[in-house]
């Protein structure tokens, strides 16, 4: 799912840090409007840890394994704050595991970023109208992930036609992902719901 | 699931250990950017050549970076597979409708060398400094310093969480639990997930209010000075002229 160093053109590395630095500071700014930073800085970087380690976890299916992204649930649980928490987990993924490159880091931000802070928008919309959240779980895990593929491919085609046929195979290779996050994200939605539902966006607006 | 040791061998003693924190992040950054975009294969295995020198003058032990770099390449290589089957270009081989091309050939391995090289600067970047001095030294290059806070305290967490999350695991495990990926298994580790978020946000609160009792006010505090000498200027430049040398040498022969 990441995309290493030495892959992407200087062009598409260079819009993905500016996009990501401006993405970055919109949602801190974002943050900062309804709550004290000093108060969220803390919290976020421990639930960010949570998902970093969360994130280790590799399911084997058949003779591979997938190690789990998460961002659709990030995206239910911190908010529009999973921006920045994805942008401290990716870098530390790169730097202390060298999962994904450290020039890669902007675009790789985006392409988990932007599908967790759409999830969000889609669960705070599906929950009101009163759609069962496990469901509305499920959805958001597998959309996540079905989006981050498309974005995936779409940068891998833009810095180069000769990675068209490698961009849908990267893509490809996402659909049992997509499926056990799927799955995953709504077992953990009806777990915070059941257990300790301050933690979704429902009771927020309430 | 390991530790992160990427600082494991920090405190052994060399000139890129010794070099000052900034200058370091400095000119290897630069390395890294321009090693990645080298456009020919010669250029970059000149790259990945420079890079092996400095990994010998940093005396990292081998194994360090050789099991690092063996996940880099194991990941970029389907590309070594996809790419001369896909490619257009020269055909080097053919079999009926298949054919490989030399310049897929080409490609794919200009992105495996090129990732390799920088993968090389960036370990022998974070191997010889400690992990937590390098963040305080990105703090001094003016990175914000609530981006700076997060990356501190997730790195200082992980290592609490992720002995949480073994300690879950092995109750999970005596119980005999078996992680597969059908419904029941995935929805089992859900819970687990649910558990571990949960607990980490009431350690969250917890964490909170203690630094908050100490004073915390949202401004990182520093206790590292660091101080440039002429023998990191000494350094610095010849690695940061090299950098840019492999992008303009035509202008300069």
């Amino acid at each position: 799912m990441h995309i290493s160093d030495g892959v992407l053109s200087p062009a598409v590395i260079t819009a993905g840090w500016a996009i990501t630095v401006l993405l970055l500071l919109a949602t801190l700014w974002w943050g900062k409007r309804d709550v004290d930073i000093a108060e969220e800085i803390p919290k976020i970087s421990v639930m960010t840890g949570a998902f970093f380690v969360a994130s280790l976890i590799h399911v084997s299916i058949g003779p591979t394994s997938v190690h789990l992204v998460l961002n659709g649930l990030l995206g239910v649980v911190l908010g529009t704050l999973a921006y920045p928490a994805i942008f401290i987990g990716l870098v530390l993924q790169a730097l202390l595991f060298q999962h994904g490159g450290i020039t890669s880091i902007g675009v790789n931000v985006i392409n988990m970023g932007i599908p967790a802070l759409i999830v969000y928008g889609v669960f705070k919309k599906g929950y009101s109208t009163g759609i069962n959240p496990s469901i509305l779980g499920t959805i958001c895990g597998s959309m996540a992930v079905l989006i981050s593929a498309i974005m995936l491919a779409i940068v891998l085609i833009s810095t180069g036609e000769e990675f068209t046929e490698v961009a849908y195979a990267a893509a490809a290779a996402n659909i049992p992902i997509m499926i056990i996050e799927g799955i995953l994200t709504g077992s953990v939605v009806t777990f915070l719901l059941k257990v300790r539902p301050e933690l979704l966006p429902i009771n927020k607006e309430k | 699931m390991d530790y992160p040791e990427i600082d494991r061998y920090a405190s052994i003693d060399s000139p890129i250990h010794n070099f000052d924190p900034r200058a370091k992040i400095i000119t290897f950054m630069v390395m890294i950017f321009s090693f990645v975009f080298l456009d020919s294969i010669t250029k970059a295995l000149v790259g990945l050549g420079i890079a092996s020198l400095i990994y010998i003058i940093a005396k990292l032990p081998k194994a360090f970076v050789i099991h690092r770099l063996k996940v880099v390449f194991l990941f970029l290589f389907p590309l070594l597979i996809i790419m001369p089957l896909t490619v257009d270009g020269q055909a080097i081989a053919q079999y009926h409708s298949i054919t490989i091309t030399l310049e897929g050939f080409q490609y794919s391995s200009l992105v495996i060398i090129r990732a390799l090289s920088a993968v090389t600067l960036a370990l022998i970047m974070l191997g010889t400094t400690r992990f937590d001095i390098t963040i305080k030294a990105l703090y001094m290059l003016k990175v914000p310093g609530t981006l700076i806070q997060m990356l501190m305290f997730t790195y200082r967490y992980i290592f609490v969480i992720m002995d949480e999350f073994q300690r879950m695991w092995k109750a999970m495990e005596s119980k005999g639990f078996k992680l597969k990926a059908n419904r029941y298994g995935l929805s089992v580790l859900g819970n687990m997930i649910g558990m571990l978020i949960i607990k980490s946000y009431d350690r969250a609160q917890r964490v909170y209010q203690s630094m908050i009792s100490k004073g915390y006010t949202g401004n990182p505090g520093t206790i590292v000075n660091f101080k440039l000498q002429a023998k990191d200027y000494a350094i610095a430049l010849p690695m940061i002229l090299i950098a840019l040398f492999m992008h303009t040498y035509h202008l300069v022969l």
